[in-house]
């Protein structure tokens, strides 16, 4: 079963006599456990699909299902459902962890009693205990983040939605937030993870889908998406010197010089340039592994066919 | 373990009460800073009016002077319908920015339920405030103004007119994001309202004062505090439907606002 089900996700805005067409016909699903990088350029339609999956955007068509139920339809569809959104903080600045923590847990349904020690529980868990009674104003950056994230899951929500979560982090801060999203993860809650740091989705996600001006452009597995583009791509180190010759025709069929490296694109044309190359010494032929920050720009930057 | 989700409205008017109270608090100069304001703000008026009105005028501090007692009623009365208005509008804008409002919209409750339970715990503070400040008026100014347990009622009936007003500019923050301009253009023409006469008004202006937010309120509390008049019941009548007009007519905008906001994308920050 899927804790996310968004299918035919439309959204269309007025701005003046302008009509933005900001999300097209967008599914996203994801299972439990599961963590799907949501990745786009700015302006893409990222947020607005999150807001329309949080009940914040109302869609003009298509439809949100968290764990079967319509966050549009029904209030109650939102206890499945934890959010920290735009990269900020989304906490009272003046009242301490625990206090921000009780104060949303009874604001998402629970008890006092039962929002306190949920709020004891993840202080613990996310190392955050010695700072339970600071303002949060006085946190640093990254125990804000730890905060929003904890505040978010108090209510033990089925699907956490994750907004640029390591936005403005330092190193070690980042560290500690990638274990965090994977420990959350691994308890079994479906995360949908949107960044601009690709390095940080590659490594934290199971899938991956890519939004460009509005519509999914690519939507799989992680590691399925950069083998899929890493596959096509070789690099030819020389040993010795080019001629005028060789370089021209290396050129023609597409092959770009640097120095004494050659990288080719596509496993059909290698032989070929291997023989225009003869009888240059190699020093060696590499397959290049792909990341998916190259997937991504490949994809984004691609021409679009409407 | 899953956990024992309940939805107990008093659990979270008490949640709410906390909030406010501990950020309140928490930084106590402000609290000391709100009550001098308003003292002093009272005090520069009372000295400017009697020196235009002159030593011999009614507006002086002896016993029996019924202008300043109605002055004094009339000036807290603004101040507390002020900062209703200003508090509820301020906090929207303030939510917006901090990323806070838009974790009120991922409540199971309906949002005009915790925006409502909201403005509850809120006047406990608003009430306190203005009442420490009439509190200082009294001892500098040497007024004696009377509190009958009836004033409860009047008192009732103008908060929920204020909230009323109060939950149509939260719509528009919801929409329009800064209401700086038109909160300041509303509380300009609240002081002419709050201070309307309805209690002694005659004829035509008397009928459009009743029918003004708050006005027919504001008369009973002068009558009741300022006049040690007994409750006019008539009147509190009329009081009583004005108030729950203007508030059913905020909740109305306010809820048009919140669907709005919801289909042209605008519930967020800035």
């Amino acid at each position: 079963m899927k804790i996310l089900e968004a299918q035919g996700l439309c959204k269309t805005y007025r701005r003046g006599q302008q009509v933005v067409e900001a999300v097209r016909g967008v599914d996203l699903a994801i299972a439990p456990g599961q963590i799907l990088a949501f990745l786009g350029p700015n302006g893409a339609g990222k947020t607005t699909t999150i807001k329309m999956i949080a009940g914040l955007v109302r869609p003009d068509r298509g439809s949100v299902a968290i764990a079967g139920r319509d966050p549009h339809r029904e209030a109650d569809a939102v206890r499945q459902l934890g959010a920290v959104l735009e990269g900020n903080r989304n906490l009272y600045w003046r009242l301490t962890p625990m206090e921000n923590l009780e104060y949303f847990g009874v604001l998402r349904g629970l008890g006092r009693t039962a929002a306190r020690q949920q709020g004891r529980a993840l202080l613990e868990r996310f190392e955050l205990s010695a700072k339970r009674d600071a303002a949060v104003q006085n946190l640093s950056r990254g125990m804000q983040q730890k905060v929003a994230i904890a505040v978010a899951l108090v209510h033990r929500p089925k699907l956490l939605l994750l907004d640029e979560p390591t936005l403005g982090l330092d190193v070690e801060a980042t560290q500690t937030v990638k274990v965090l999203v994977r420990e959350i993860a691994a308890s079994g809650c479906a995360i949908l993870l949107t960044t601009h740091q690709l390095d940080i989705a590659e490594e934290l996600s199971d899938r991956v889908a890519i939004i460009r001006a509005g519509e999914v452009i690519a939507e799989q597995a992680t590691q399925d998406l950069v083998r899929q583009f890493a596959g096509a791509s070789y690099t030819v180190e020389l040993e010795g010197e080019l001629s005028g010759g060789q370089r021209s025709q290396l050129e023609a069929q597409g092959v770009l010089i640097q120095g004494s490296q050659l990288f080719v694109r596509g496993a059909e044309i290698l032989y070929e340039i291997l023989e225009i190359v003869r009888p240059v010494p190699i020093f060696q032929i590499k397959k290049d592994a792909a990341d998916l920050t190259e997937v991504f720009l490949k994809l984004v930057q691609a021409p679009r066919d409407d | 373990m899953k956990l024992p989700i309940e939805l107990p409205l008093i659990e979270l008017f008490m949640a709410e009460l906390r909030r406010n109270w501990i950020q309140f608090i928490r930084y106590p100069s402000e609290a000391v800073i709100g009550v001098f304001i308003i003292v002093i703000t009272f005090y520069f008026l009372f000295t400017g009016a009697s020196y235009i009105a002159g030593p011999n005028a009614a507006l002086s501090t002896e016993a029996g002077s019924e202008r300043l007692e109605v002055l004094v009623v009339g000036y807290v009365i603004s101040i507390l319908v002020i900062s209703i208005l200003s508090t509820t509008s301020n906090n929207l804008e303030q939510e917006a920015s901090t990323g806070t409002l838009e974790q009120i919209f991922l409540s199971p409750f309906r949002s005009l339920t915790v925006f409502m339970i909201r403005a509850l715990a809120s006047l406990s503070l608003r009430l306190a405030i203005v009442g420490i400040s009439l509190g200082v008026i009294l001892l500098i100014t040497g007024t004696q103004l009377q509190f009958p347990p009836l004033l409860l009622l009047p008192l009732t009936t103008l908060t929920l007119s204020a909230h009323g007003l109060a939950f149509a500019l939260a719509g528009l923050v919801l929409v329009l994001k800064r209401v700086a301009q038109i909160l300041g253009a509303v509380q300009f023409g609240l002081f002419f309202l709050l201070a309307a006469p309805v209690e002694t008004m005659t004829g035509m202006g008397r009928a459009v004062a009743l029918l003004a937010p708050m006005t027919p309120s504001a008369g009973l509390m002068r009558d009741l505090m300022a006049r040690n008049l007994p409750l006019n019941w008539h009147l509190f009548g009329i009081a009583l439907v004005n108030a729950l007009v203007y508030l059913a007519l905020g909740l109305f905008c306010f809820a048009r606002a919140e669907r709005s906001a919801k289909l042209r994308g605008l519930l967020s920050g800035y």
